[in-house]
C-alpha cells in the first residue's frame, strides 16, 4: 500500500511538473494570463505530489514495510527511531525523495514571494525552469531510481538497517537535510538567471532581488559543509574533518564559486559590470551542484558515500550536459546585452580586488576539480591507477587561501573606483597592528613553519579589517540615533561577521592539521601515559549490548578529571567493527580517544589512541560565526523593486561618510544600513 | 573545457567491480613465498621448486565469509588436479591465529600447505590489501593474474585456459 | 608617524617569521621517519585516508613494513619505490610528478599564471582609458 501511494505521489508530481512546465510556456507565449495561473496551480500539485513520496516513504521506514524495496536494503528492526527517519536520506533513492520535496517546496515558496509580479513573463520564465528541473528528477524516481519497487520474491522479515556508520550519531540527521537546501537552493537563482537570459532582461535588478535567496542556499551549504566535518570528526575515528574526499570535494566547489558570486554580483549591482562573469559563476555553481550529486551517486569515485553504482549515472550526466549549455548556450545569445557600461578604472579600488577574488576562487575551484577527477582521466586514458590525495591539495589549495585572506583584508577598505596608496596605508594600519599581534602570539604559544604562520599573520590582519569596519558600522549607527545592531546587521556588516568566521576556520584548520600530536599507547587498568601535556588514564571496560549493536566502552579518565569513553561497537548484520572516539573537546586543544583494540582478556590491557589537536573547537564556533554573519546579512532591510535598474548607483563613488577618526570623509562601506538595503 | 573533457570520460567509463584484479606484480616473476606450514599433516611449500605447475597462491582468513564460501571450490580443485600434479594450491594466512586456521582445515577439509603470516611481509610482498585475494603462477614463475574475491572452480579453470592460449 | 609605524610593523612581523621558522635542527629520527612516509601512502582500501591515519588491516600491514625496511637502513626513495611495486602506482597519495601525472600539478599554475597576466593585461588596457572625474 504505501508503495502504491508512493508511485502515485512521484507520478503526481511528474505530471504536475511537465503539465505546469506545457501551460507555462503556452502562457507566455500566447500571452495569456489565465494559462500563466493554471501553470501557477501546478506547482502546488507538484508540492503535493513530493509531500505524498515523502511520507509514503517515511510511513513505509518507520512501519518495517519490507515489501518495499529500499526499505528492505535500508531498514532494520534493530534501529532506533531517529535513524529510521533520517535512513530516507541514507540510500541514492530515498535521498532523491528528499531533493524533489526540498525543491517543490523552494518552488512554491518562489510563486508566493513573487505573486505581485506573477504576470511577468521573467517570473513565469523562472517558474518554467524550476518545474523542469523537478522534472527531471520527479522523472528519476519513476524510472531509474524508483524507491517503491516492490520486492521480487519473499518479503524478508528484516533488513539490514543503515551502513552502521551512519546509525552512529545525531548529525547523521541533519547534515544532508542541509546540503540539500543548499544544493537545490541554488536551482532558484539559476532559474532567474535562465529566465533574465531568455527574456533578454538583463539590466534590471533581478539577480540582487533573489541574492537573499542564494544567500539562504548558500548558508545552508555552509552550515551543511561543517556538519559534514564535524561528522567526520565525531564519528570516523581518525582525528581529521576534511580528507579532501571526492564527496566533500563535491560539496566544496559550489561553495567555492557560490563564494566568488555573492561578493561579485555586488559589483553588478553598484556598476553594473561583471555581468558575464555574474551568470558565468551561478550557471557553474549549480552545474556543480550536479556535477557533485553525479560524482557521488553514480558510484564513478570511491567515497565513504558512495553508496552503489547506479543507473542513473548516465542520466545525471546529461542532466549536467544539458545545465551547462543551456546556460552557456544562453550567454552566447544575448552576449551583447551583455556587455557592461563601465570599465574598471584601477585594481586598487573594490572593484578590482572582487575581480581579483573571482580569479583567485575560480583558480581554487579548478584546483579542487582537477584533483578529484584526475584520478578518473588518467585511468580512462592510460589505464595508470594513481591517486590524488591530502598532500596534493594542502600544496595547491595553500596559496590560494593565503592570497584570499590578504584580499579578504584589504578588499573591505578599498572604496570604489579608485583608491591610493595613502588611503590604504592610514586604513590598513591597525588591522595590520592585528595581524603582527596574532603573529608573535602565535609564535610565542610555539607555532613554527612558514606557511601556518603567515596563515596567522594573515588571518589576524583579515580578522583585524572585519572588525574595524564593524566598529566603525556601528558607531555611525549610534551616531545616527539607531541603536548598534545595526551595525551588525545588513549585507557589508553581516558579511564582515561572516569573515572573521571564516578566518576563525582557516586558522583552526591550519592549527589542526600541522600541530596534532598522536601516540598509541598499550594501557593496563589503571595505568596512565603523557601525551602532548595531558594525562591519561585508563580506568577499564563497560560491555553492552542492543538489539542495534553489542559495545564495548573503554572508561578513560583525561587529566584527572573527566571520564571519557571512545568504543568499538559490532553491529549484527555488518562484518567490520566500529570504532566510536570520544573527543575531550577545549577552546585551547582537544584530546580525541579512540579505542584501538579492547581487552582480550578480562581486566587484561587496552590500546587506546590519543591525538592532541589544538583549535579543533574553534572550527565550529567558526562555523556558527559564518551561519550567524549569513541570517543577519539577510536581515531585512530596505526593499527593492526587482524592476529597478540594476545600477543605479554607478555614478557616485559611494554614499554616506562613516569616517569617526579622520577628518577627511571617508568615501566606503558599510552602507547596509541605509536604504539600500539588502533586496 | 575540463568539463567537456570530463562529461566525454565520464560517459564512456565502465562501472568497477570485475573481479580480475590489477596488480604490479602482472607479468612479472612471482616474490619469494617460502615456508613452513601450519596445517598438521601438509608439507612445506617452496615456490621456487614448482616449476611446471601452475600455482594458486590464495590469501584468506577464517573470519571472512566470501574466503569460507571459496575454501570448498579450493578443496575440489586441488582434488581434480591431484592426479596429473599440474596445479599446486597454497594458502597464506592474513590477520588471523594459527590455532583457528588449524580447525578450520581439520574441519573443511584441505592438504595443501597453508603459511602463517604474522607479522604481513608476504602480504605486503604481494601487495595484498584484502582477502580473499588469489594469485595464479604459471609454470614458470611469472605471476600471470589476480583474482579479488572468492574464486570457483569454473572460473579459475576457465582462466587457466586463457592464459595458456594466451591470454 | 604613520611612516615609523609601518616600519616598526615590518620589523615586528620580520623578527617573529624568523624566530618561527628557526629549524629545531637534526635529522629526523626513526618515528619521525616513519610518520611522514606513512603519510605518503595511501590506505588501499579506505577512501583516502593515508595509512598513517587509518586503522585497516592493510594499513597496519604497510606500517610494520615501512618500519621493518627502515630498520633494514633502506632510505625514504627505496620504500616507496617497494611500495609502488607491489601495491601499484594509485599507493601514492601525490601523483608523481613525470608522466601524464605531471599534468595534474602543471595545469593549475599554468591556469592561474595565464589569468593573472590576463588581469594586467586587462587592467593595463583599462587604465590608459580612465577619465578622472
Amino acid at each position: 500500500m504505501n508503495a502504491a501511494v508512493g508511485s502515485a505521489g512521484v507520478a503526481l508530481g511528474l505530471a504536475a511538473c511537465v503539465a505546469g512546465v506545457l501551460t507555462l510556456v503556452v502562457g507566455i507565449r500566447r500571452g495569456r494570463p489565465p494559462l500563466l495561473a493554471a501553470g501557477r496551480s501546478f506547482v502546488t500539485l507538484a508540492l503535493l505530489g513530493a509531500v505524498i513520496a515523502t511520507l509514503a516513504m517515511e510511513r513505509a521506514l518507520v512501519t518495517h514495510d519490507f515489501s518495499v524495496q529500499f526499505v528492505a536494503d535500508n531498514g532494520s528492526r534493530a534501529t532506533p527511531l531517529l535513524y529510521t527517519i533520517a535512513s530516507l536520506w541514507s540510500a541514492l533513492e530515498g535521498s532523491l525523495i528528499l531533493w524533489v520535496l526540498v525543491l517543490t517546496g523552494y518552488v512554491v515558496a518562489v510563486r508566493h514571494r513573487f505573486r505581485a509580479q506573477a504576470d511577468d513573463p521573467l517570473v513565469s520564465w523562472a517558474l518554467v525552469v524550476l518545474l523542469a528541473v523537478a522534472a527531471f528528477f520527479f522523472a528519476l524516481l519513476a524510472g531509474p531510481a524508483n524507491p517503491f519497487r516492490e520486492v521480487a520474491g519473499a518479503v524478508p522479515s528484516d533488513g539490514p538497517g543503515p551502513n552502521p556508520l551512519l546509525q552512529n550519531h545525531p548529525l547523521m540527521a541533519i547534515h544532508p537535510p542541509f546540503l540539500y537546501l543548499g544544493y537545490v537552493g541554488f536551482t532558484v537563482p539559476y532559474a532567474f538567471a535562465l529566465a533574465a537570459l531568455i527574456t533578454g532582461r538583463l539590466g534590471e535588478g533581478w539577480l540582487s532581488v533573489t541574492r537573499r535567496w542564494t544567500l539562504l542556499a548558500w548558508g545552508a551549504l555552509t552550515v551543511g559543509i561543517v556538519l559534514g566535518a564535524w561528522w567526520s570528526y565525531e564519528v570516523l575515528g581518525w582525528g581529521g574533518f576534511w580528507a579532501w574526499d571526492p564527496v566533500e570535494n563535491s560539496s566544496f566547489l559550489p561553495w567555492l564559486t557560490g563564494t566568488a558570486y555573492l561578493h561579485s554580483v555586488m559589483v553588478q549591482e553598484r556598476r553594473g559590470m561583471l555581468r558575464v562573469w555574474n551568470l558565468s559563476l551561478l550557471i557553474a555553481t549549480y552545474s556543480l551542484t550536479i556535477l557533485g550529486t553525479f560524482l557521488t551517486r553514480s558510484g564513478v569515485l570511491d567515497s565513504v558515500h558512495a553508496f552503489s553504482e547506479s543507473a542513473i549515472g548516465p542520466w545525471l550526466l546529461t542532466f549536467f550536459a544539458v545545465v551547462v549549455l543551456a546556460g552557456v548556450g544562453l550567454i552566447g545569445w544575448r552576449g551583447d546585452r551583455l556587455r557592461s557600461p563601465g570599465r574598471i578604472d584601477s585594481p586598487l579600488s573594490r572593484e578590482g580586488a572582487f575581480l581579483a577574488n573571482n580569479v583567485l576562487f575560480a583558480a581554487f575551484a579548478l584546483v579542487v576539480l582537477l584533483g578529484t577527477v584526475f584520478p578518473l582521466l588518467v585511468e580512462a586514458v592510460r589505464g595508470d591507477r594513481i591517486s590524488v590525495g591530502t598532500p596534493y591539495f594542502d600544496r595547491m589549495t595553500g596559496p590560494v587561501v593565503l592570497a584570499l585572506l590578504f584580499i579578504m583584508a584589504v578588499a573591505p577598505v578599498l572604496p570604489w573606483r579608485r583608491a591610493s596608496g595613502q588611503l590604504l596605508r592610514h586604513r590598513l594600519l591597525w588591522p595590520a597592528w592585528a595581524g603582527a599581534g596574532a603573529l608573535v602570539v602565535a609564535v610565542a604559544s610555539g607555532a613554527h613553519g612558514l606557511g601556518p604562520l603567515v596563515a596567522f599573520a594573515l588571518g589576524g590582519f583579515a580578522a583585524g579589517s572585519a572588525i574595524r569596519q564593524l566598529v566603525l558600522a556601528a558607531r555611525a549607527s549610534r551616531r545616527a540615533g539607531r541603536s548598534w545592531f545595526h551595525g551588525v546587521s545588513g549585507r557589508a556588516n553581516g558579511g564582515m561577521i561572516v569573515h572573521l568566521g571564516v578566518v576563525i576556520v582557516a586558522v583552526a584548520f591550519a592549527s589542526a592539521s600541522s600541530y596534532q600530536t598522536e601516540r598509541t599507547v598499550r594501557l593496563e587498568e589503571g595505568e596512565s601515559a603523557r601525551v602532548a601535556g595531558h594525562t591519561v588514564t585508563y580506568l577499564g571496560v563497560e560491555r553492552s549490548e542492543t538489539a542495534q549493536r553489542r559495545v564495548v566502552k573503554a572508561r578513560v579518565q583525561v587529566d584527572g578529571g573527566d571520564v571519557f569513553t571512545p568504543a568499538l561497537s559490532e553491529y549484527p548484520n555488518a562484518t567490520q567493527t566500529i570504532g566510536t572516539p570520544s573527543v575531550d573537546w577545549g577552546l585551547r586543544e582537544d584530546v580525541y580517544l579512540t579505542l584501538q583494540a579492547s581487552p582480550t582478556i578480562e581486566g587484561g590491557p587496552a590500546v587506546i589512541g590519543v591525538i592532541v589537536e589544538p583549535l579543533v573547537s574553534w572550527l565550529w564556533i567558526g562555523g556558527l560565526l559564518m551561519a550567524v554573519g549569513t541570517a543577519l546579512s539577510a536581515w531585512p532591510g530596505g526593499r527593492r523593486r526587482p524592476t529597478d535598474p540594476s545600477s543605479m548607483w554607478s555614478a557616485e563613488a559611494g554614499t554616506e561618510p562613516v569616517s569617526s577618526s579622520a577628518a577627511r570623509s571617508e568615501a566606503e562601506g558599510p552602507v547596509g544600513t541605509a536604504a539600500r538595503g539588502p533586496a | 573545457m575540463v568539463v567537456v573533457a570530463l562529461v566525454a570520460v565520464l560517459a564512456t567509463r565502465d562501472p568497477a567491480g570485475t573481479r580480475l584484479g590489477r596488480s604490479p606484480l602482472l607479468g612479472k616473476v612471482a616474490p619469494v613465498l617460502a615456508g613452513e606450514s601450519i596445517v598438521a599433516g601438509t608439507d612445506d611449500f617452496d615456490l621456487a621448486h614448482q616449476e611446471g605447475r601452475w600455482v594458486v597462491v590464495n590469501f584468506f582468513a577464517t573470519w571472512c565469509v566470501p574466503c569460507q564460501e571459496e575454501h570448498d571450490d579450493l578443496v575440489t580443485l586441488a582434488a581434480d588436479h591431484a592426479a596429473a600434479d599440474d596445479l599446486a594450491v597454497v594458502s597464506v594466512v592474513f590477520s588471523d591465529t594459527a590455532a583457528n586456521v588449524s580447525a578450520y582445515f581439520a574441519d573443511r577439509g584441505g592438504s595443501w600447505p597453508v603459511i602463517d603470516d604474522p607479522q604481513g611481509q608476504v602480504i605486503t610482498d604481494w601487495g595484498v590489501t584484502g582477502v580473499p585475494e588469489s594469485f595464479v603462477v604459471d609454470g614458470r614463475g611469472y605471476v600471470r593474474a589476480k583474482v579479488v574475491g572468492g574464486i570457483t572452480v569454473e572460473r579459475l579453470e576457465q582462466l587457466l585456459v586463457d592464459l595458456a592460449s594466451g591470454g | 608617524m604613520r611612516r615609523l609605524s609601518w616600519v616598526a610593523l615590518v620589523m615586528v612581523v620580520g623578527v617573529a617569521l624568523v624566530v618561527g621558522t628557526r629549524d629545531d635542527g637534526g635529522a629526523p629520527t626513526r618515528d619521525e621517519r616513519a610518520q611522514s612516509l606513512a603519510e605518503r601512502f595511501r590506505c588501499p582500501t579506505c577512501k583516502g585516508q593515508s595509512v598513517a591515519d587509518s586503522d585497516a588491516p592493510a594499513s597496519e600491514f604497510i606500517r610494520d613494513e615501512i618500519d621493518r625496511q627502515l630498520g633494514e637502513g633502506r632510505s625514504d626513495d627505496e620504500i616507496e619505490a617497494y611500495l609502488v611495486s607491489r601495491y601499484g602506482s594509485s599507493v601514492l597519495l601525490t601523483p608523481p610528478r613525470s608522466g601524464i601525472a605531471a599534468l595534474v600539478w602543471v595545469v593549475p599554475v599554468a591556469a592561474l599564471v595565464l589569468a593573472s597576466a590576463g588581469l594586467v593585461v586587462a587592467f593595463r588596457r583599462w587604465g590608459r582609458s580612465w577619465v578622472p572625474t
